[in-house]
């Protein structure tokens, strides 16, 4: 009779456990935003990702026109976040900006060449130039009617010319891409390319530098 | 050796690390290829995004996992979700046993306590917890609500310490009771938001829409507000309750929009608030400092540029190592001579 008692009173506390949860299932919590947390830096917040976002790519395009290998390039950026994630802190703020960052990255790039062995005048060359300002509005200004000259230059070029120069440079296929896409030899596309490049520059040359 | 255009290979980044250095070498040999180079790679610039194509999401990968260590999770949750599907079987056989007796003399021996669910925000941190009845709360930083997992079978009952903003679906049926150690507050139909964080401050209430009442510690004789809209109720440290109409709600709710709003507030107030918004120790040197009354607005994602502008309204300096933060009073040279 105990036993059975025992047994009823052991349904009926399943039945409120089974039907507890039931009348509720988990909550969920999720995280809205976080404040960057200063001191020890806890979390990867939002300043790191949009950093990278926004500069990873123009600091290799910076580091590549020192070093001309893509391979090096990439490296040599990678290198330098990694070093600010390791070495991150209150001074994020002011480490993760864009003047920052390109300034370190031309250091990085020099300290690459050195080592590298690069020859002292490609050194000195590198040396002189001087890291990119932030962009004014005046700059903002001038480079529409840069891209304006720039399209008119385009659409001027020979047809074969111009073609092979667009796959190239607003649509980054490869010269096998492209000689597969034109049906012409990889020799005739790498001309193409040259033609395109100084044409263009006898064009653009007093706007460009 | 190169010719004119193997330049274009270099602008592109084509080459090996060893054949960009030999076409350095012979670039800077030749001052008319220097200029060639210059001029090629203003070309490239103004008529592309990018010399090439870079891997940003592959970068991306590799960076991470190279820090396998990591972030620690951004939220927790407390206690831990139970280990018992990792225990061996006869444990888990003895556990499942002992638990159902246990669970049959707990029902023949109620009322039982209800364990709780615990949700925390550390310092900087904030989080959306959505309720499965569609309640929502927001948890603003260094913030602990608790509710018992019978949760909304009868009642809707959650503990706070610190501060949080409600938007309640309202069921008359299961009121939803929010309690503080000063003080309840028990929503009629609404959107409000309670602040409890320090013994001194008490807790504050302010109603967005809706009607709340609010009420002393359990303890207290109850001497209860009926806030409406735009309302701010406050029952202080020595359990009066005082009742402010027509408030600007902006100010205190804009915490839940990510900005700080201080509207006359006790500077001590101000430096408690930063200090788990931002994860700061702020100190002041001076006792003049701390009877100071300011009205300010932060928004900024850097602790520093918060504390620049608060000093700034202030006409202080501050000094910051790490965590540790002291608020000085600037000395006027004219004093000094």
């Amino acid at each position: 009779m105990a036993v059975l008692a025992a047994s009823a009173s052991f349904l009926n506390a399943w039945r409120a456990a089974a039907l507890a949860p039931s009348a509720m299932s988990e909550p969920s919590l999720r995280s809205v935003s976080s404040v960057p947390v200063t001191g020890a830096a806890r979390v990867r917040s939002p300043h790191w990702e949009s950093a990278f976002a926004a500069h990873y790519a123009a600091l290799c395009d910076y580091v590549l026109r020192f070093v001309g290998s893509a391979e090096a390039a990439e490296d040599v950026v990678q290198e330098l976040f990694l070093h600010l994630w390791d070495t991150r802190g209150p001074r994020d703020a002011l480490r993760l900006t864009r003047r920052y960052l390109f300034v370190a990255a031309r250091n990085r790039a020099l300290k690459y060449l050195r080592h590298a062995r690069v020859a002292e005048a490609w050194i000195a060359r590198v040396d002189r130039e001087a890291a990119p300002g932030p962009d004014t509005p005046e700059d903002h200004c001038l480079r529409r009617e840069l891209d304006a000259a720039v399209q008119r230059a385009i659409t001027e070029l020979p047809s074969r010319c111009r073609a092979t120069f667009l796959l190239r440079r607003s649509q980054g296929l490869s010269y096998e891409e492209i000689a597969g896409r034109l049906g012409v030899s990889l020799g005739t596309v790498k001309s193409q390319m040259w033609r395109a490049a100084t044409l263009l520059k006898a064009k653009l040359a007093p706007l460009i530098l | 050796m190169f010719a004119e255009s193997d330049l274009l290979r270099y602008v592109e980044g084509d080459c090996s690390p060893a054949e960009a250095a030999a076409i350095q070498a012979w670039i800077a040999a030749d001052q008319g290829r220097s200029a060639l180079l210059d001029e090629l790679q203003a070309l490239w610039r103004v008529t592309g995004a990018a010399a090439r194509r870079w891997d940003v999401a592959g970068a991306r990968r590799r960076l991470r996992a190279s820090d396998a260590s990591g972030a620690a999770p951004l939220l927790y949750l407390v206690p831990h979700r139970s280990t018992f599907w990792g225990s061996p079987w006869p444990l888990r056989i003895a556990a499942a046993v002992i638990l159902s007796l246990a669970a049959a003399l707990l029902w023949t021996r109620r009322p039982h306590v209800a364990p709780f669910r615990e949700f925390a925000t550390g310092p900087g941190q904030r989080a959306e917890l959505s309720l499965p009845d569609g309640s929502r709360i927001l948890l603003s930083v260094a913030t602990r609500l608790r509710m018992p997992r019978d949760f909304g079978v009868r009642e809707r009952r959650v503990e706070l310490d610190g501060e949080a903003y409600f938007v309640i679906q309202h069921d008359s049926l299961r009121p939803f009771v929010v309690r503080t150690p000063y003080g309840t507050a028990e929503d009629l139909g609404t959107e409000f938001d309670v602040h409890a964080y320090e013994p001194e401050d008490g807790v504050a209430v302010v109603v967005a829409r809706g009607r709340v009442a609010l009420h002393g510690p359990d303890g207290a004789p109850r001497r209860g507000l009926t806030l409406g809209a735009r309302d701010r109720g406050v029952i202080d440290a020595r359990g009066r309750a005082i009742r402010t109409r027509g408030i600007r709600l902006e100010s205190y709710v804009a915490w839940t929009r990510g900005a700080l709003v201080f509207e006359d507030a006790p500077l001590p107030r101000v430096l408690a608030q930063l200090g788990r918004w931002y994860d700061l120790d702020i100190q002041t040197t001076d006792r003049s400092l701390d009877a100071e009354r300011v009205t300010i607005a932060f928004s900024f994602s850097a602790a520093d540029d918060a504390l620049l502008a608060l000093a700034r309204v202030l006409d202080a300096r501050f000094t910051r190592t790490g965590r540790a933060v002291r608020l000085l009073p600037v000395v006027h040279d004219r004093r000094r001579t």
